[in-house]
Protein backbone atom coordinates (compact mmCIF):
# COMPACT_ATOMS: atom_id res chain seq x y z
CA UNK A 1 0.00 0.00 0.00
CA UNK A 2 1.29 2.96 -1.00
CA UNK A 3 -0.15 6.27 1.45
CA UNK A 4 -0.26 9.39 0.44
CA UNK A 5 -0.54 12.58 2.95
CA UNK A 6 -0.76 16.37 2.51
CA UNK A 7 -3.65 17.79 5.03
CA UNK A 8 -1.62 20.02 6.59
CA UNK A 9 2.09 21.33 6.47
CA UNK A 10 3.81 17.63 5.69
CA UNK A 11 3.88 16.42 2.33
CA UNK A 12 4.25 12.22 2.96
CA UNK A 13 4.43 9.21 1.20
CA UNK A 14 4.92 5.69 2.99
CA UNK A 15 5.12 2.47 1.56
CA UNK A 16 3.41 -0.17 3.94
CA UNK A 17 2.96 -4.07 3.67
CA UNK A 18 -0.17 -5.83 5.24
CA UNK A 19 -1.09 -2.81 7.44
CA UNK A 20 1.77 -2.97 9.81
CA UNK A 21 5.07 -3.31 7.97
CA UNK A 22 6.70 -0.18 7.43
CA UNK A 23 8.47 -0.17 3.91
CA UNK A 24 8.99 3.47 4.01
CA UNK A 25 8.16 6.54 5.70
CA UNK A 26 8.99 9.84 3.61
CA UNK A 27 8.12 13.00 5.26
CA UNK A 28 9.01 16.46 4.09
CA UNK A 29 8.03 19.19 6.58
CA UNK A 30 7.37 22.83 5.47
CA UNK A 31 7.72 23.93 8.85
CA UNK A 32 10.16 26.57 7.58
CA UNK A 33 8.28 27.54 5.16
CA UNK A 34 5.40 28.87 7.94
CA UNK A 35 7.98 29.68 10.79
CA UNK A 36 8.02 33.68 10.36
CA UNK A 37 4.03 33.37 10.14
CA UNK A 38 3.62 31.71 13.08
CA UNK A 39 1.20 29.44 11.68
CA UNK A 40 0.56 27.16 9.25
CA UNK A 41 -0.50 29.51 5.72
CA UNK A 42 -3.04 27.80 3.27
CA UNK A 43 -1.65 28.84 0.57
CA UNK A 44 2.10 28.22 0.63
CA UNK A 45 1.38 24.95 1.97
CA UNK A 46 -0.99 23.97 -1.25
CA UNK A 47 1.75 25.41 -3.25
CA UNK A 48 4.68 23.43 -1.72
CA UNK A 49 2.58 20.25 -1.57
CA UNK A 50 2.49 20.61 -5.75
CA UNK A 51 6.86 20.80 -5.84
CA UNK A 52 6.64 18.12 -3.27
CA UNK A 53 4.06 15.40 -4.24
CA UNK A 54 6.01 13.41 -6.97
CA UNK A 55 9.76 13.75 -5.92
CA UNK A 56 8.12 12.42 -2.12
CA UNK A 57 6.24 9.76 -3.47
CA UNK A 58 9.48 8.90 -5.86
CA UNK A 59 11.56 9.00 -2.81
CA UNK A 60 9.32 6.33 -0.76
CA UNK A 61 9.50 3.59 -3.45
CA UNK A 62 12.91 3.81 -3.74
CA UNK A 63 13.66 3.71 0.07
CA UNK A 64 10.97 0.41 -0.06
CA UNK A 65 13.05 -1.05 -2.93
CA UNK A 66 9.77 -0.59 -5.14
CA UNK A 67 8.81 -0.05 -8.31
CA UNK A 68 5.17 1.72 -9.48
CA UNK A 69 4.25 -1.85 -11.14
CA UNK A 70 4.60 -3.22 -7.37
CA UNK A 71 2.18 -1.37 -5.85
CA UNK A 72 -0.75 -2.96 -5.14
CA UNK A 73 -3.21 0.06 -3.78
CA UNK A 74 -3.16 3.76 -3.08
CA UNK A 75 -4.37 5.37 0.05
CA UNK A 76 -4.48 9.22 0.79
CA UNK A 77 -5.51 11.30 2.97
CA UNK A 78 -9.19 13.01 1.57
CA UNK A 79 -9.33 14.79 5.12
CA UNK A 80 -10.08 16.84 7.25
CA UNK A 81 -7.67 19.08 6.64
CA UNK A 82 -6.70 22.13 4.59
CA UNK A 83 -8.69 21.71 1.58
CA UNK A 84 -6.67 23.28 -1.25
CA UNK A 85 -3.67 20.92 0.73
CA UNK A 86 -5.76 18.09 0.38
CA UNK A 87 -6.77 18.11 -3.24
CA UNK A 88 -2.61 17.68 -4.51
CA UNK A 89 -2.34 14.63 -2.34
CA UNK A 90 -6.19 13.48 -3.70
CA UNK A 91 -5.56 14.24 -7.09
CA UNK A 92 -1.94 12.23 -7.04
CA UNK A 93 -3.11 9.50 -5.48
CA UNK A 94 -6.15 9.07 -7.70
CA UNK A 95 -4.17 9.46 -10.71
CA UNK A 96 -1.34 7.06 -9.62
CA UNK A 97 -4.20 4.40 -8.61
CA UNK A 98 -5.36 5.15 -12.41
CA UNK A 99 -1.98 5.25 -14.13
CA UNK A 100 -1.51 1.49 -12.28
CA UNK A 101 -4.28 0.00 -12.67
CA UNK A 102 -4.74 -0.63 -8.79
CA UNK A 103 -7.53 0.10 -6.30
CA UNK A 104 -7.65 3.97 -4.31
CA UNK A 105 -8.62 4.59 -0.95
CA UNK A 106 -10.09 7.57 0.99
CA UNK A 107 -8.45 7.98 4.28
CA UNK A 108 -9.53 9.88 7.24
CA UNK A 109 -6.70 11.64 8.99
CA UNK A 110 -7.90 11.17 12.10
CA UNK A 111 -8.56 7.46 11.75
CA UNK A 112 -5.12 6.92 10.49
CA UNK A 113 -3.38 8.99 13.61
CA UNK A 114 -5.66 6.30 15.70
CA UNK A 115 -3.85 3.31 13.46
CA UNK A 116 -0.63 4.77 14.13
CA UNK A 117 0.05 2.64 17.13
CA UNK A 118 -0.20 -0.69 15.51
CA UNK A 119 2.74 0.34 12.69
CA UNK A 120 5.71 -0.59 15.46
CA UNK A 121 2.98 -3.45 17.16
CA UNK A 122 1.43 -5.24 15.07
CA UNK A 123 -0.24 -7.53 18.16
CA UNK A 124 -3.54 -5.52 18.26
CA UNK A 125 -5.62 -5.50 21.24
CA UNK A 126 -9.65 -4.41 21.66
CA UNK A 127 -11.03 -2.51 23.08
CA UNK A 128 -8.52 0.15 22.73
CA UNK A 129 -8.88 4.26 24.51
CA UNK A 130 -6.53 6.26 22.13
CA UNK A 131 -5.95 9.53 23.33
CA UNK A 132 -5.26 12.24 20.08
CA UNK A 133 -3.38 15.39 20.51
CA UNK A 134 -2.62 17.71 17.63
CA UNK A 135 -2.60 21.48 16.59
CA UNK A 136 -6.49 20.69 15.47
CA UNK A 137 -8.03 18.00 17.82
CA UNK A 138 -8.01 16.89 21.32
CA UNK A 139 -9.76 13.70 21.41
CA UNK A 140 -10.45 10.65 23.12
CA UNK A 141 -11.77 7.89 20.84
CA UNK A 142 -12.85 4.07 21.79
CA UNK A 143 -11.82 1.43 19.04
CA UNK A 144 -13.67 -1.34 19.28
CA UNK A 145 -12.81 -3.08 16.46
CA UNK A 146 -11.38 -1.75 12.86
CA UNK A 147 -13.35 0.81 11.55
CA UNK A 148 -15.50 0.93 14.95
CA UNK A 149 -15.01 4.06 16.42
CA UNK A 150 -16.90 5.70 19.42
CA UNK A 151 -16.02 9.42 20.84
CA UNK A 152 -15.88 9.45 24.55
CA UNK A 153 -14.69 13.40 24.71
CA UNK A 154 -12.80 16.42 22.73
CA UNK A 155 -12.20 19.91 22.98
CA UNK A 156 -14.59 21.96 23.26
CA UNK A 157 -12.51 25.23 22.48
CA UNK A 158 -9.44 25.21 21.58
CA UNK A 159 -7.03 21.57 20.98
CA UNK A 160 -3.98 21.27 23.23
CA UNK A 161 -1.39 21.60 20.23
CA UNK A 162 -3.26 24.71 19.96
CA UNK A 163 -2.63 26.21 23.00
CA UNK A 164 0.64 25.10 22.98
CA UNK A 165 1.29 27.67 19.99
CA UNK A 166 -0.38 30.37 21.89
CA UNK A 167 1.42 30.03 24.41
CA UNK A 168 5.38 29.57 22.88
CA UNK A 169 4.35 32.76 21.03
CA UNK A 170 3.17 34.40 23.76
CA UNK A 171 6.27 33.47 25.98
CA UNK A 172 8.55 33.98 22.62
CA UNK A 173 9.67 30.36 22.41
CA UNK A 174 8.73 30.33 18.68
CA UNK A 175 7.00 28.38 15.97
CA UNK A 176 6.09 25.48 16.28
CA UNK A 177 5.19 25.69 20.28
CA UNK A 178 5.06 21.84 20.66
CA UNK A 179 9.22 21.27 20.57
CA UNK A 180 9.85 24.92 21.73
CA UNK A 181 7.72 24.43 24.82
CA UNK A 182 9.20 20.88 25.38
CA UNK A 183 12.61 22.04 25.29
CA UNK A 184 12.28 25.07 27.89
CA UNK A 185 10.33 22.87 30.22
CA UNK A 186 13.27 20.73 30.50
CA UNK A 187 15.00 23.62 31.82
CA UNK A 188 12.03 24.85 33.71
CA UNK A 189 10.19 24.02 37.36
CA UNK A 190 7.27 21.82 36.56
CA UNK A 191 6.39 22.94 40.33
CA UNK A 192 7.00 26.34 39.94
CA UNK A 193 3.45 27.59 38.98
CA UNK A 194 0.27 26.06 40.17
CA UNK A 195 -2.04 26.52 36.74
CA UNK A 196 -5.54 25.35 36.63
CA UNK A 197 -6.25 21.89 35.60
CA UNK A 198 -9.42 22.97 32.99
CA UNK A 199 -12.27 20.26 33.92
CA UNK A 200 -10.20 17.77 35.28
CA UNK A 201 -13.03 16.76 37.47
CA UNK A 202 -15.66 17.10 34.30
CA UNK A 203 -16.50 14.50 32.07
CA UNK A 204 -14.26 13.69 29.69
CA UNK A 205 -14.44 17.11 27.30
CA UNK A 206 -11.07 19.28 27.26
CA UNK A 207 -10.48 22.91 26.84
CA UNK A 208 -7.32 24.37 27.15
CA UNK A 209 -8.30 28.25 26.96
CA UNK A 210 -9.03 28.59 30.65
CA UNK A 211 -5.28 27.74 30.96
CA UNK A 212 -4.22 29.91 28.47
CA UNK A 213 -5.76 32.97 29.78
CA UNK A 214 -4.19 31.87 33.57
CA UNK A 215 -0.42 32.08 31.79
CA UNK A 216 -1.42 35.28 30.13
CA UNK A 217 -2.31 36.44 33.37
CA UNK A 218 0.25 34.96 35.42
CA UNK A 219 2.94 37.00 32.89
CA UNK A 220 1.64 40.04 33.12
CA UNK A 221 1.15 40.36 36.18
CA UNK A 222 4.70 38.81 37.30
CA UNK A 223 6.95 40.32 34.52
CA UNK A 224 10.09 38.71 36.23
CA UNK A 225 8.92 35.13 36.33
CA UNK A 226 11.56 32.42 34.22
CA UNK A 227 10.16 31.68 30.89
CA UNK A 228 11.41 28.11 31.15
CA UNK A 229 9.04 27.77 34.71
CA UNK A 230 6.20 28.97 32.93
CA UNK A 231 6.32 26.30 30.07
CA UNK A 232 7.21 23.78 32.34
CA UNK A 233 4.35 24.45 34.91
CA UNK A 234 1.75 25.15 31.62
CA UNK A 235 3.32 21.89 30.33
CA UNK A 236 2.68 20.17 33.41
CA UNK A 237 -1.00 21.32 33.62
CA UNK A 238 -1.62 20.54 30.08
CA UNK A 239 -0.66 16.70 30.74
CA UNK A 240 -2.41 15.75 33.95
CA UNK A 241 -5.39 16.59 32.54
CA UNK A 242 -4.41 15.12 29.21
CA UNK A 243 -3.58 12.00 31.26
CA UNK A 244 -6.16 11.71 33.83
CA UNK A 245 -9.30 12.31 31.33
CA UNK A 246 -7.37 9.52 29.05
CA UNK A 247 -7.45 6.83 32.03
CA UNK A 248 -10.40 7.61 32.97
CA UNK A 249 -12.04 6.62 29.73
CA UNK A 250 -9.97 2.95 30.20
CA UNK A 251 -11.55 2.71 33.06
CA UNK A 252 -15.29 3.58 32.15
CA UNK A 253 -15.27 1.67 28.79
CA UNK A 254 -13.50 -1.60 30.42
CA UNK A 255 -10.26 -1.12 27.60
CA UNK A 256 -7.44 -3.55 27.89
CA UNK A 257 -4.95 -0.95 26.29
CA UNK A 258 -4.04 3.02 25.75
CA UNK A 259 -3.06 4.31 22.90
CA UNK A 260 -1.32 7.77 22.08
CA UNK A 261 -1.61 9.87 18.88
CA UNK A 262 -1.13 13.15 17.17
CA UNK A 263 1.41 15.56 16.87
CA UNK A 264 1.63 16.08 20.54
CA UNK A 265 2.02 12.86 21.54
CA UNK A 266 5.26 13.35 20.42
CA UNK A 267 6.04 15.84 23.70
CA UNK A 268 8.33 14.46 26.14
CA UNK A 269 6.24 14.73 29.55
CA UNK A 270 3.24 13.08 28.06
CA UNK A 271 4.90 10.00 26.82
CA UNK A 272 6.95 9.44 29.88
CA UNK A 273 3.36 10.35 32.08
CA UNK A 274 1.40 8.00 29.56
CA UNK A 275 3.41 5.21 30.26
CA UNK A 276 3.25 5.36 34.33
CA UNK A 277 -0.31 5.42 33.72
CA UNK A 278 -0.66 2.41 31.54
CA UNK A 279 1.86 0.60 34.29
CA UNK A 280 0.09 1.59 37.18
CA UNK A 281 -3.03 0.78 35.71
CA UNK A 282 -2.59 -2.29 33.84
CA UNK A 283 -2.90 -1.16 30.29
CA UNK A 284 -1.38 -2.10 27.36
CA UNK A 285 0.32 0.69 26.04
CA UNK A 286 0.55 2.06 22.85
CA UNK A 287 2.99 4.13 21.97
CA UNK A 288 3.90 4.92 18.65
CA UNK A 289 7.66 6.68 18.21
CA UNK A 290 7.67 10.17 17.81
CA UNK A 291 7.94 10.38 13.67
CA UNK A 292 4.73 8.05 13.78
CA UNK A 293 2.97 10.19 15.90
CA UNK A 294 3.56 13.72 14.19
CA UNK A 295 1.95 13.08 10.64
CA UNK A 296 3.06 10.61 8.55
CA UNK A 297 2.09 8.63 5.36
CA UNK A 298 2.58 4.79 6.77
CA UNK A 299 -0.72 5.98 9.31
CA UNK A 300 -1.91 6.58 5.98
CA UNK A 301 -0.89 3.99 4.45
CA UNK A 302 -2.26 1.41 7.48
CA UNK A 303 -5.65 2.88 7.91
CA UNK A 304 -6.04 2.48 4.13
CA UNK A 305 -5.08 -1.09 4.08
CA UNK A 306 -7.91 -2.07 6.71
CA UNK A 307 -10.40 0.53 5.19
CA UNK A 308 -9.87 -1.85 1.92
CA UNK A 309 -10.44 -5.04 3.53
CA UNK A 310 -13.48 -3.76 4.80
CA UNK A 311 -14.88 -1.40 2.28
CA UNK A 312 -13.11 -2.05 -0.90
CA UNK A 313 -11.92 0.48 -3.27
CA UNK A 314 -13.11 4.25 -3.03
CA UNK A 315 -14.57 5.69 -6.40
CA UNK A 316 -12.57 7.97 -8.31
CA UNK A 317 -14.87 10.21 -8.53
CA UNK A 318 -13.88 11.27 -4.78
CA UNK A 319 -12.55 14.55 -3.30
CA UNK A 320 -11.53 16.09 -0.33
CA UNK A 321 -13.50 17.33 2.68
CA UNK A 322 -11.76 19.76 4.64
CA UNK A 323 -14.13 18.53 7.76
CA UNK A 324 -14.35 15.20 7.46
CA UNK A 325 -15.33 13.95 10.63
CA UNK A 326 -14.15 10.27 11.66
CA UNK A 327 -17.21 7.69 11.42
CA UNK A 328 -18.59 6.90 14.66
CA UNK A 329 -20.71 4.16 15.73
CA UNK A 330 -23.94 4.64 16.48
CA UNK B 1 2.53 9.79 -30.61
CA UNK B 2 -0.82 10.12 -28.40
CA UNK B 3 -1.12 12.94 -25.60
CA UNK B 4 -2.94 13.23 -22.89
CA UNK B 5 -4.21 17.17 -22.19
CA UNK B 6 -5.48 17.95 -18.95
CA UNK B 7 -7.00 21.14 -18.45
CA UNK B 8 -8.55 23.08 -15.00
CA UNK B 9 -7.40 26.55 -15.38
CA UNK B 10 -11.17 28.34 -14.78
CA UNK B 11 -14.36 26.87 -14.00
CA UNK B 12 -14.08 24.25 -16.34
CA UNK B 13 -12.66 20.36 -16.33
CA UNK B 14 -11.02 19.43 -19.57
CA UNK B 15 -9.25 16.30 -21.00
CA UNK B 16 -8.53 15.47 -24.67
CA UNK B 17 -7.22 13.05 -26.47
CA UNK B 18 -5.17 13.38 -29.75
CA UNK B 19 -2.25 13.32 -31.65
CA UNK B 20 -1.31 13.64 -35.75
CA UNK B 21 -4.94 12.30 -36.35
CA UNK B 22 -5.94 15.22 -34.79
CA UNK B 23 -7.97 15.37 -31.36
CA UNK B 24 -9.40 11.63 -30.88
CA UNK B 25 -12.04 12.71 -27.67
CA UNK B 26 -12.59 16.00 -25.90
CA UNK B 27 -14.09 16.52 -22.81
CA UNK B 28 -15.19 19.31 -20.93
CA UNK B 29 -17.51 19.76 -17.79
CA UNK B 30 -18.42 23.26 -15.94
CA UNK B 31 -20.10 23.04 -13.71
CA UNK B 32 -19.63 23.42 -9.49
CA UNK B 33 -15.91 24.14 -9.99
CA UNK B 34 -15.54 20.21 -9.00
CA UNK B 35 -12.26 19.64 -10.68
CA UNK B 36 -10.92 17.00 -8.01
CA UNK B 37 -13.67 14.77 -8.38
CA UNK B 38 -14.25 15.48 -12.29
CA UNK B 39 -10.76 15.18 -13.59
CA UNK B 40 -9.72 11.88 -13.68
CA UNK B 41 -13.38 10.16 -14.23
CA UNK B 42 -13.12 12.57 -17.28
CA UNK B 43 -9.86 11.00 -18.45
CA UNK B 44 -11.69 7.64 -18.23
CA UNK B 45 -14.42 8.64 -20.38
CA UNK B 46 -12.04 10.43 -23.06
CA UNK B 47 -10.15 7.19 -23.04
CA UNK B 48 -13.05 5.75 -23.79
CA UNK B 49 -14.40 7.89 -26.44
CA UNK B 50 -10.88 7.37 -27.93
CA UNK B 51 -10.83 3.46 -27.84
CA UNK B 52 -7.18 4.18 -26.30
CA UNK B 53 -5.61 2.73 -23.02
CA UNK B 54 -3.70 5.32 -20.78
CA UNK B 55 -0.71 2.91 -21.83
CA UNK B 56 -0.64 4.22 -25.05
CA UNK B 57 -0.29 7.74 -24.01
CA UNK B 58 3.33 8.93 -24.75
CA UNK B 59 3.14 12.59 -23.68
CA UNK B 60 1.10 14.19 -20.71
CA UNK B 61 -0.04 17.79 -21.68
CA UNK B 62 -1.41 20.09 -19.12
CA UNK B 63 -2.52 24.07 -18.83
CA UNK B 64 -0.62 25.43 -16.49
CA UNK B 65 -2.46 28.34 -16.15
CA UNK B 66 -2.82 31.57 -15.04
CA UNK B 67 -6.10 30.78 -13.42
CA UNK B 68 -7.88 29.27 -10.04
CA UNK B 69 -4.82 28.13 -7.76
CA UNK B 70 -6.60 25.39 -6.87
CA UNK B 71 -8.60 24.22 -9.81
CA UNK B 72 -4.49 24.39 -11.66
CA UNK B 73 -2.97 22.05 -8.70
CA UNK B 74 -5.40 20.22 -9.49
CA UNK B 75 -4.39 19.58 -12.89
CA UNK B 76 -0.79 19.61 -12.21
CA UNK B 77 -0.67 16.61 -9.65
CA UNK B 78 -2.88 14.49 -11.47
CA UNK B 79 -0.49 15.17 -14.89
CA UNK B 80 2.30 14.63 -12.99
CA UNK B 81 1.44 11.94 -11.42
CA UNK B 82 0.37 10.34 -14.60
CA UNK B 83 3.37 11.43 -16.42
CA UNK B 84 5.65 10.23 -13.60
CA UNK B 85 3.94 6.44 -12.83
CA UNK B 86 3.60 6.29 -16.88
CA UNK B 87 7.44 7.18 -17.25
CA UNK B 88 6.90 10.30 -19.99
CA UNK B 89 7.33 13.63 -20.87
CA UNK B 90 5.13 16.16 -19.94
CA UNK B 91 4.83 19.94 -21.77
CA UNK B 92 2.62 22.83 -19.80
CA UNK B 93 0.85 25.22 -21.85
CA UNK B 94 -0.29 28.63 -20.63
CA UNK B 95 -4.56 28.67 -20.11
CA UNK B 96 -4.19 31.97 -22.39
CA UNK B 97 -2.63 30.70 -25.36
CA UNK B 98 -5.71 28.07 -25.23
CA UNK B 99 -8.41 30.53 -25.54
CA UNK B 100 -6.32 32.23 -28.64
CA UNK B 101 -5.79 29.38 -30.92
CA UNK B 102 -9.70 28.46 -31.59
CA UNK B 103 -9.97 31.90 -33.11
CA UNK B 104 -6.41 32.28 -34.58
CA UNK B 105 -8.33 33.08 -37.70
CA UNK B 106 -8.72 36.57 -37.35
CA UNK B 107 -6.31 39.28 -38.04
CA UNK B 108 -7.78 41.65 -35.43
CA UNK B 109 -5.45 41.43 -31.91
CA UNK B 110 -6.39 38.74 -29.94
CA UNK B 111 -7.09 39.03 -26.57
CA UNK B 112 -7.85 36.62 -23.97
CA UNK B 113 -8.28 36.98 -20.49
CA UNK B 114 -9.43 35.03 -17.15
CA UNK B 115 -11.12 35.59 -14.21
CA UNK B 116 -8.44 36.18 -11.30
CA UNK B 117 -10.93 36.72 -8.56
CA UNK B 118 -10.49 39.56 -6.35
CA UNK B 119 -11.94 41.86 -9.35
CA UNK B 120 -8.89 41.13 -11.58
CA UNK B 121 -7.93 39.25 -14.96
CA UNK B 122 -4.66 37.55 -15.84
CA UNK B 123 -4.50 38.79 -19.37
CA UNK B 124 -1.86 38.58 -22.65
CA UNK B 125 -2.33 39.62 -25.94
CA UNK B 126 -1.81 37.68 -29.77
CA UNK B 127 -1.60 37.62 -33.27
CA UNK B 128 -2.17 35.13 -35.58
CA UNK B 129 1.03 33.81 -37.13
CA UNK B 130 1.34 31.08 -39.91
CA UNK B 131 -0.13 27.45 -37.61
CA UNK B 132 -0.98 29.59 -34.69
CA UNK B 133 -0.78 32.64 -32.83
CA UNK B 134 2.23 34.27 -31.11
CA UNK B 135 1.78 36.14 -27.62
CA UNK B 136 3.10 39.72 -28.15
CA UNK B 137 2.82 40.46 -24.50
CA UNK B 138 3.69 39.38 -20.79
CA UNK B 139 0.85 37.26 -18.80
CA UNK B 140 -0.76 40.35 -17.08
CA UNK B 141 -2.86 40.83 -14.03
CA UNK B 142 -5.19 44.02 -13.68
CA UNK B 143 -8.57 45.31 -13.05
CA UNK B 144 -11.13 44.93 -16.65
CA UNK B 145 -10.60 48.47 -16.36
CA UNK B 146 -6.95 48.74 -16.72
CA UNK B 147 -7.41 46.61 -19.50
CA UNK B 148 -10.03 48.47 -21.33
CA UNK B 149 -8.10 51.83 -20.90
CA UNK B 150 -4.70 49.54 -22.30
CA UNK B 151 -7.22 48.20 -25.39
CA UNK B 152 -8.65 52.08 -26.33
CA UNK B 153 -4.75 53.05 -26.26
CA UNK B 154 -3.91 50.44 -28.92
CA UNK B 155 -6.66 52.16 -31.08
CA UNK B 156 -6.64 48.54 -32.95
CA UNK B 157 -9.68 46.56 -33.56
CA UNK B 158 -9.28 43.72 -31.02
CA UNK B 159 -10.88 40.29 -30.59
CA UNK B 160 -11.44 39.46 -26.94
CA UNK B 161 -11.75 35.89 -25.15
CA UNK B 162 -12.36 34.25 -22.13
CA UNK B 163 -14.18 33.53 -19.01
CA UNK B 164 -12.90 36.65 -17.38
CA UNK B 165 -13.89 39.12 -20.55
CA UNK B 166 -17.23 37.41 -20.13
CA UNK B 167 -17.71 38.05 -16.58
CA UNK B 168 -16.87 41.86 -16.78
CA UNK B 169 -18.07 42.23 -20.62
CA UNK B 170 -19.65 45.68 -18.71
CA UNK B 171 -16.28 47.20 -18.78
CA UNK B 172 -15.72 46.57 -22.90
CA UNK B 173 -19.39 47.51 -23.62
CA UNK B 174 -19.57 50.67 -25.94
CA UNK B 175 -15.60 49.80 -27.23
CA UNK B 176 -16.61 50.33 -30.97
CA UNK B 177 -13.31 48.31 -32.20
CA UNK B 178 -13.47 45.16 -29.39
CA UNK B 179 -15.61 42.56 -30.13
CA UNK B 180 -16.26 40.20 -27.27
CA UNK B 181 -16.48 36.34 -28.45
CA UNK B 182 -19.71 34.34 -27.02
CA UNK B 183 -19.69 32.10 -24.33
CA UNK B 184 -18.76 29.44 -26.44
CA UNK B 185 -14.88 30.15 -26.24
CA UNK B 186 -14.79 31.05 -22.81
CA UNK B 187 -12.90 28.64 -21.27
CA UNK B 188 -9.71 27.19 -22.76
CA UNK B 189 -9.86 24.49 -24.91
CA UNK B 190 -8.37 20.92 -23.75
CA UNK B 191 -8.67 20.13 -27.40
CA UNK B 192 -6.10 23.33 -28.52
CA UNK B 193 -4.22 21.96 -25.65
CA UNK B 194 -3.31 18.67 -26.95
CA UNK B 195 -2.91 20.35 -30.68
CA UNK B 196 -0.47 22.75 -29.14
CA UNK B 197 1.52 20.19 -27.26
CA UNK B 198 1.50 17.97 -30.43
CA UNK B 199 3.19 20.48 -32.54
CA UNK B 200 6.07 20.95 -29.61
CA UNK B 201 6.32 17.42 -29.40
CA UNK B 202 7.47 17.01 -33.12
CA UNK B 203 10.03 20.01 -31.81
CA UNK B 204 11.05 17.89 -29.07
CA UNK B 205 10.10 20.73 -26.79
CA UNK B 206 9.39 18.45 -23.89
CA UNK B 207 9.85 20.16 -19.94
CA UNK B 208 11.09 17.85 -16.78
CA UNK B 209 8.19 17.32 -15.01
CA UNK B 210 9.58 18.76 -12.21
CA UNK B 211 9.83 22.48 -13.56
CA UNK B 212 6.06 22.51 -14.44
CA UNK B 213 4.10 24.21 -11.99
CA UNK B 214 0.99 26.29 -11.90
CA UNK B 215 1.68 30.31 -12.98
CA UNK B 216 0.95 31.83 -10.20
CA UNK B 217 1.00 35.51 -11.11
CA UNK B 218 0.69 36.33 -7.49
CA UNK B 219 2.01 35.82 -4.43
CA UNK B 220 0.43 34.64 -1.44
CA UNK B 221 -1.30 37.27 0.36
CA UNK B 222 0.49 36.19 3.95
CA UNK B 223 4.21 36.98 1.82
CA UNK B 224 3.05 40.26 0.25
CA UNK B 225 1.47 41.33 3.86
CA UNK B 226 5.08 39.96 5.51
CA UNK B 227 7.51 42.12 3.01
CA UNK B 228 5.03 44.96 2.83
CA UNK B 229 5.02 44.97 6.71
CA UNK B 230 9.15 45.01 6.82
CA UNK B 231 9.10 47.45 3.96
CA UNK B 232 11.00 45.61 1.81
ZN1 LIG C 1 -2.45 14.92 12.19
Amino acid sequence: MLGIETSCDETAAACVRGGTQVMSSVVSSQVDLHARYGGVVPEIASRAHSELIIPVTARALLEAGIDGADVDAVAATTGPGLIGALLVGVSAAKALALAWDVPFVSVNHLEAHLYAGFLEEPELRFPLVVLLVSGGHTMLVLVEGHGRYRLLGQTLVDAAGEAFDKVARFLGLGYPGGPAIDAAAMVGDPEAIRFPRSMLDDGLDFSFSGLKTSVVNHVRSHPQVSTEDVAASFQQAVVDVLVAKARRAAREVGAVALALGGGVAANSLLREQFLGACAEDGLHAFLPSRQMCTDNAAMIAAAGWYRLEREGPTPLDCGADPNQRLSIVP
Amino acid sequence: MLILGIETATMQVGCAIGGHEGVLASVHSAKGKRHAEQLVPSIQFACEQARVELSEIGLVAVDVGPGLFTGLRVGVATAKALAFSLRLPMIGVPSLDLLAFPVRFSNRLIVTAVDARRGELYYACYRQVPGGVQRVTDHQVGSPDDLASELLASGEEVLLVGDGAQRYQEAFEGMAKVELVDTGNSHPSAAALVELAHARALREDFERPDAIEPLYLRRPDAEINWSTRDGR
